[in-house]
């Protein structure tokens, strides 16, 4: 079906033509490997005169609070506390880091700066502050401040971008590849990266996920925390089996206010208990990922 | 003021150690709390939504289910207490004195802690005047108890901007509705200051059962999964455990055994002891002052 373009920008099914996973040139990976895990944590920083992005309980009878001091409280627990038992998982079984951190937070929380750039973790653009990518007032000042930002903070350009709650306009990617950036990851559609046309440079994609991701299973969905170790792992196996023949990319994704709660932690580490050992399975971050897929899989449309 | 203001961030990693008494690992901290739920209003909490989603005033079937915690409810957990021989925090809206006396004189006759809940269930953000809310509710459960309040728990853990101006005037010295810590922590206000005890809304059954529906077991599940983390963590730095109960949640036939075989396991382990927020708030102050006179 023909759908209306918009103004600006592209339609996504103008960045991505449909394909088949069956039908694709099989990817292979390095050191006899099938599958790439990567692992990403996300660090906000909730400015507490805006209506709070996530909430768990409510005010008596309903409504909006302003300020809204429980929920900002719960999220910022996260960074006190939350975080430091996040590392130890990704100390303890060597896992590569992926810090997705809102420009703004990058200030707020030195401390988890830090420990991430002490330990070689790769940075991620996740908005310049915590908010929709609609609602931001100038999206490329947004884009590019985060650079600018992490950049100062690590040395280093941020390669990759993942908005805040996936959030995108129809420029995005256009914008995200002007400035800079060779991945994204807001595009959920896909267990293999995929290249996706922009009005200049094209731009990766690499599979994130919504499945294996504590807000839409604790905070929307409401499950207990074992299903976040139970989900991962059924996960897990299915695209192992999947990776039979040709490679698949899977996302793990958690928040310090979430998993780092006492009562999740050891679901989050349960994981690692379990699958680190595999000899078939590569940890890796997402720049990895893209490097090895920009030399071994296909060349992007022109 | 900007909660910044009161407190700056710090992480937990890098902070002196304050010390527990000898013997003590980790302190739970029990909450119970009991509520005024006014009729010609909406219903603070549903456990049933109304046909067709329309709203209905009065909502006698959420009073009820509601009403049922002080009738019935509250004395199962009162039992459930007695039976573990601990001393909890009950934090009430000032208005249970004049509508529930006698659940108020059972506290006060097993000696348990009054706290301050506001005057009934309705949010900080949605009262006219704050200020004479709180002083209302500390002087009614001071002439009720014969001692004023030292803590203070907002309706939903509510707070503007200025509620903790308005609490360190009328004299609270701790509050619970600041969840971001696994430690007390001392905030700022344009008078004396206040401490903030580590409460949580995890292990909390408005949030667990009314709010994400989780089956009756999760109350034990999730509670001995938190406790877990924080006693392995508490042989660095001390731990407090707060469980937060509700008479018409909690009390009800098919959770009170849950709730009660929870805090049996955790105070049968080795180093926990139950303490109530004034004690809490009383060993917080004399080990922040050692400390400070330490550095």
């Amino acid at each position: 079906m023909n759908f209306p373009k918009p103004a600006v920008g592209m339609l996504p099914n103008d960045r991505l033509a449909y394909s088949a996973i069956p039908s694709r040139k099989p990817l292979k990976l390095p050191k006899g490997a099938r599958m790439v895990v990567w692992t990403i944590t996300n660090v906000e920083e909730w400015d507490p005169t805006q209506t709070m992005p996530r909430t768990v309980l409510t005010p008596p009878a309903g409504g909006s609070p302003m300020p809204d001091i429980p929920n900002w409280c719960w999220h910022e627990y996260g960074n006190r506390v939350g975080f430091w038992r996040l590392l130890q998982v990704y100390d303890e079984f060597k896992i590569p880091g992926v810090m997705n951190i809102n420009g703004v937070a990058v200030q707020a929380y030195p401390d988890i700066v830090k420990a991430c750039v002490e330990r070689n973790w790769e940075f991620v653009g996740h908005g310049y502050t915590q908010r929709n990518m609609q609602k931001v007032e100038n999206e490329r000042t947004d884009i590019r401040k985060s650079a600018e930002v992490l950049e100062r903070a690590t040395g280093k350009r941020p390669r990759g971008w993942l908005g805040p709650g996936l959030t995108e306009t129809w420029e995005t990617p256009d914008i995200l590849a002007e400035e800079g950036y060779d991945y994204v990851a807001d595009w959920v559609l896909d267990d293999q990266p995929v290249w996706m046309k922009t009005r200049g440079k094209p731009i990766l994609n690499i599979p994130y996920t919504q499945e294996c991701n504590d807000v839409a299973m604790m905070l929307i969905q409401h499950h207990k925390a074992s299903e976040f170790c139970e989900r991962a792992m059924d996960q897990f196996e299915q695209i192992y089996k999947d990776a039979k023949g040709s490679a698949r990319v899977m996302a793990i994704s958690v928040h310090p206010y979430i998993m780092g709660a006492p009562h999740r932690a050891k679901y989050f580490r349960k994981i690692y208990e379990k699958i680190r050992k595999k000899r078939d399975v590569l940890f890796w971050t997402g720049s990895q990922i893209a490097d090895w897929y920009m030399k071994v899989g296909p060349k992007p449309a022109v | 003021m900007h909660p910044r203001e009161r407190l700056p961030y710090s992480p937990i990693e890098g902070r002196p150690p304050l010390a527990l008494p000898k013997g003590v690992r980790l302190v739970v901290w029990p909450v119970l709390a009991l509520e005024e739920w006014d009729m010609s209003r909406p219903m603070a909490r549903m456990v049933i939504s109304p046909p067709q989603g329309q709203p209905m005033l009065p909502d006698h079937p959420n009073w009820s289910w509601h009403e049922y915690g002080m009738r019935v409810g509250f004395w199962r957990l009162r039992k459930m207490i007695l039976k573990l021989g601990i001393s909890p925090t009950i934090t009430l809206n000032a208005k249970v004195c004049e509508t529930y006396p006698s659940v108020v004189r059972a506290c006060m006759d097993s000696g348990w802690e009054l706290n301050a809940h506001s005057y009934d269930q309705v949010p900080m953000h949605k009262l006219d005047d704050q200020r004479a809310v709180i002083e209302k509710s500390m002087d009614i459960i001071e002439k009720f108890s014969g001692k004023r309040p030292r803590g203070w728990f907002g309706p939903g853990l509510t707070q503007t901007f200025d509620t903790l101006d308005y609490l360190s005037e009328a004299g609270v010295e701790y509050i619970g509705d600041w969840v971001l810590d696994d430690e007390p922590v001392t905030l700022k206000t344009r008078h004396k200051p206040v401490v903030a005890l580590p409460y949580n809304f995890e292990i909390h059954d408005i949030v667990m059962m009314a709010l994400q529906h989780h089956p009756s077991e999760e109350w034990h599940f999730r509670a001995l999964d938190h406790f877990e983390t924080l006693y392995a963590e508490a042989v660095e730095r001390p731990k407090f455990m707060a469980l937060a109960c509700h008479p018409y949640l909690s009390g009800v036939p098919h959770r009170i055994g849950h709730v009660e075989r929870t805090f049996a396991e955790i105070l049968s382990r080795d180093g926990v002891v139950a303490w109530d927020g004034s004690k809490i708030l009383d060993w917080y102050l004399a080990e922040s002052k050692l400390q400070d006179a330490a550095a």
